[in-house]
């Protein structure tokens, strides 16, 4: 009672206090991150500058030259590119070339794009146009879990299970590439013949659910017809066929198997950011487009796509990121062969999972140490620059969407 | 596929075997002895811990797998008195044990091994000469082919045919560096040769894939998978037997030994000496047999314990 006159006072004094306290924690803790990120890069180049200004003795001259192009090597015919690090003592010097590493990063990177990438937009702009409110309600949460899915998981199922079967059921895997798009066609013509009773039944909106049939069908009539198209096109074995027509050796881990692995992987963050962007176009433009006669498709390919188009560039761009840098299922699904082919078939090796077989082995100050933190830092430059882009680009589209009139 | 799990793992493992209890009859018997060291034998040193503790369970065994290269430091840092490795100590290890301590380590072989190339059991192949391996596994070619063998064909079968695809371990392990240097006369692999982070994942590739030819350790194989006999130039074969491997027959057979930090004309603390006796033991040999590795004969074992007596003069 006493203390009625100057409790709102104190209060105040207290709640202001605790307002100050909450940002100063917070900035406090930007700056950390930020300080934190740029300590991490600092660190890189600290450890990597010695590599080329200052050569410690007994350990092998490194060059921009001989690390970026072909080496002559003892013992081989022509200059090649060649990363072999651990040599036994007394031999002659270890082989540094970072070519096929970066190669190998850029090829994964690029195979899990090109199968993410499709599947990603095609089941962002299905969701955020087409389907029903309630199957997305469900099926939405559920996709952007999957990015939860650890890559050492995705890894082990791809390398131990995936990588063999599809080894043994190569052209089953070839039917179901030939046969699954049209047969997907097949299944849109055949449901726009339906009589329109059944058509009520079987809406578009919830077509994810009854094409499930659909694509079981198909993948009988692949296993079907697998045997038969081997037999009869390839001459009993698609394996030996490559071999022997188009000098194609199948290693069973590749670039394909990785793109795969390494594309489910990416397609949940792909799809994720995508939708937001596809969602988030004004519902007027859309409406608009519909009533002056647009067709579904014209009013997602002529006004929403490029509407959303920044956004959807920006989702690609970080998928991108997020294959360059992931490391467990490169290791186990790639068979870490530093090569430098264009062939999807043969393994690869990339700048990451280099990293995380062989630094705890390098010795710290050393050439291969500093090298493997210059691949290091080659990946941090670039995710940092694609998710900066990424963001700057996502920015940007956020502020168009405002002027049109958009919620988000 | 948990051997693999386990092999990719960070490579820092700490084990603790068995479990402290009242000391009640064997009260000197008391203790923890620390082991440091390769990883092929880990399993191996797990299994005697148990047997250690089985006799006296006031000793246990902690071990830490790190790679036969963390051996050497260990041991001359003094944080173990026991170093298992799957390779003999180089002669910087040794000296810079040497320096620290004024002795040399001691050095006492516990079992042996073999390095085998393997192929799936459904490939005819019998048996390979170094020259053929070479001219599979390398680019350089320096033990004589004249070019490189890529098809199955070439071997002189007709099945499988097809390209051979190529297993192996990383350039970081002790059986990469044994296999360039004795299979390619120290060559270098071919680039495309699969890269695997453990021997268990090497066999595994060659046991799905009946292109496929590997190289892993002897205690690694399993059923999906057919050592080959290895061909000298005179045309003998050489196939990987515990006989072959014991008597020094077969030519990738190595020791795996165990370094012990002990000073001339003194004895080991109890648990060390009571370990070691019991590894050099028939008991401690029946699970060098059952971890699948070769268990020594009697005379070497003898040999063996007499190394660690304490008035032994180290030369």
């Amino acid at each position: 009672m006493h203390d009625s006159s100057s409790s709102p006072l104190l209060r105040r004094r207290l709640r202001q206090g605790r307002d100050r306290l909450a940002t100063a924690l917070i900035t406090a803790g930007g700056i950390g991150v930020i300080a934190a990120v740029m300590a991490i890069g600092v660190f890189l180049a600290v450890e990597v500058l010695p590599l080329f200004w200052s050569s410690s003795p007994g350990e092998p001259e490194v060059s921009l030259a001989s690390l970026w192009l072909p080496q002559p090597y003892p013992g081989l015919d022509e200059p090649v590119y060649r990363w072999q690090p651990a040599l036994p003592e007394g031999e002659p010097g270890p082989r540094f070339s970072l070519a096929p590493l970066a190669w190998g990063t850029l090829e994964a990177a690029a195979w899990s794009l090109v199968i993410a990438v499709p599947l990603a937009l095609g089941a962002a702009a299905h969701s955020a146009l087409f389907m029903s409110r309630r199957l997305r309600a469900h099926i939405k949460p559920t996709l952007e879990l999957l990015e939860a899915l650890p890559g050492v998981v995705i890894g082990f199922l791809a390398g131990l299970v995936l990588a063999p079967w599809l080894e043994r059921h190569l052209g089953l895997g070839l039917t179901l590439l030939l046969l699954l798009p049209p047969g997907l066609v097949l299944g849109g013509a055949l449901w726009s013949r339906l009589p329109g009773r059944v058509r009520q039944r079987l809406p578009l909106g919830w077509s994810a659910l009854w094409l499930l049939p659909w694509l079981l069908l198909l993948w009988g009539l692949a296993n079907g017809l697998a045997p038969w198209l081997e037999g009869w096109w390839f001459g009993g074995d698609l394996r030996t066929w490559l071999a022997a027509h188009l000098g194609l050796d199948y290693a069973s881990r590749n670039a394909i198997i990785v793109g795969m692995a390494m594309g489910f992987a990416v397609m949940p963050t792909v799809y994720a950011l995508a939708e937001d962007a596809l969602s988030g176009v004004p519902k007027s433009l859309a409406e608009g487009a519909q009533a002056l006669g647009a067709t579904r498709w014209q009013t997602l390919w002529r006004v929403v796509l490029p509407a959303a188009g920044p956004g959807v560039f920006s989702a690609v761009m970080i998928g991108a990121g997020r294959a360059v840098g992931e490391t467990m299922i490169v290791l186990i699904a790639s068979g870490n062969t530093p090569l430098m082919t264009a062939s999807p078939l043969d393994g690869l090796r990339s700048m990451a999972a280099s990293i995380a077989t062989e630094l705890p082995e390098a010795a710290p100050g050393g050439t291969h140490y500093r090298l493997l933190l210059l691949a290091a830092l080659l990946l941090f430059v670039f995710t940092f620059l694609v998710n900066t882009l990424a963001e700057v680009v996502r920015t940007r589209l956020r502020r168009r969407y405002r002027r049109l009139g958009g919620t988000p | 596929m948990i051997a693999v799990l386990r092999r990719c793992l960070p490579a820092w493992l700490l084990v603790l075997v068995g479990l402290w209890s009242a000391p009640a009859s064997a009260e000197h018997h008391v203790g923890t002895l620390d082991t440091v060291g390769s990883d092929t034998m880990a399993g191996l040193i797990l299994r005697w811990g148990e047997l250690l503790s089985e006799h006296y369970p006031g000793l246990r065994v902690q071990l830490q797998v790190a790679g036969s290269a963390s051996a050497p430091p260990a041991l001359t840092a003094g944080t173990t008195l026991l170093g298992p490795m799957s390779r003999p100590m180089s002669e910087e290890e040794r000296q810079a044990f040497v320096d620290r301590h004024g002795y040399p380590p001691r050095e006492i072989v516990v079992a042996r091994d073999a390095l085998v190339v393997v192929v799936n059991r459904h490939n005819p192949l019998s048996s390979l000469a170094r020259r053929e391996f070479d001219a599979i596994f390398s680019e350089t070619h320096y033990c004589g082919a004249e070019r490189g063998i890529h098809q199955w064909q070439a071997l002189g079968l007709d099945f499988p045919a097809g390209p051979i695809v190529l297993h192996g371990r990383n350039a970081v392990s002790g059986t990469h560096g044994l296999f360039r240097r004795e299979g390619l006369c120290d060559g270098s692999f071919r680039p495309e040769v699969n890269e695997h982070p453990g021997s268990a994942a090497v066999v595994e590739a060659v046991a799905d894939d009946p292109l496929a030819i590997g190289y892993a350790g002897l205690n690694h194989l399993t059923p999906g998978v057919r050592a080959l006999a290895l061909r000298d130039p005179e045309g003998r074969l050489h196939e990987p037997t515990p006989l072959a491997v014991r008597r020094d027959d077969y030519p990738l057979a190595r020791d795996l030994r165990i370094y012990v930090n002990q000073p001339p004309g003194e004895v080991l603390p109890v648990a060390e000496r009571t370990f070691l006796e019991l590894v050099l033991s028939v008991e401690g040999q029946a699970i060098v047999e059952e971890m699948g590795f070769v268990s020594l004969p009697a005379a070497s074992l003898a040999r063996q314990r007499r190394i660690l007596q304490p008035t032994r003069d180290e030369t």
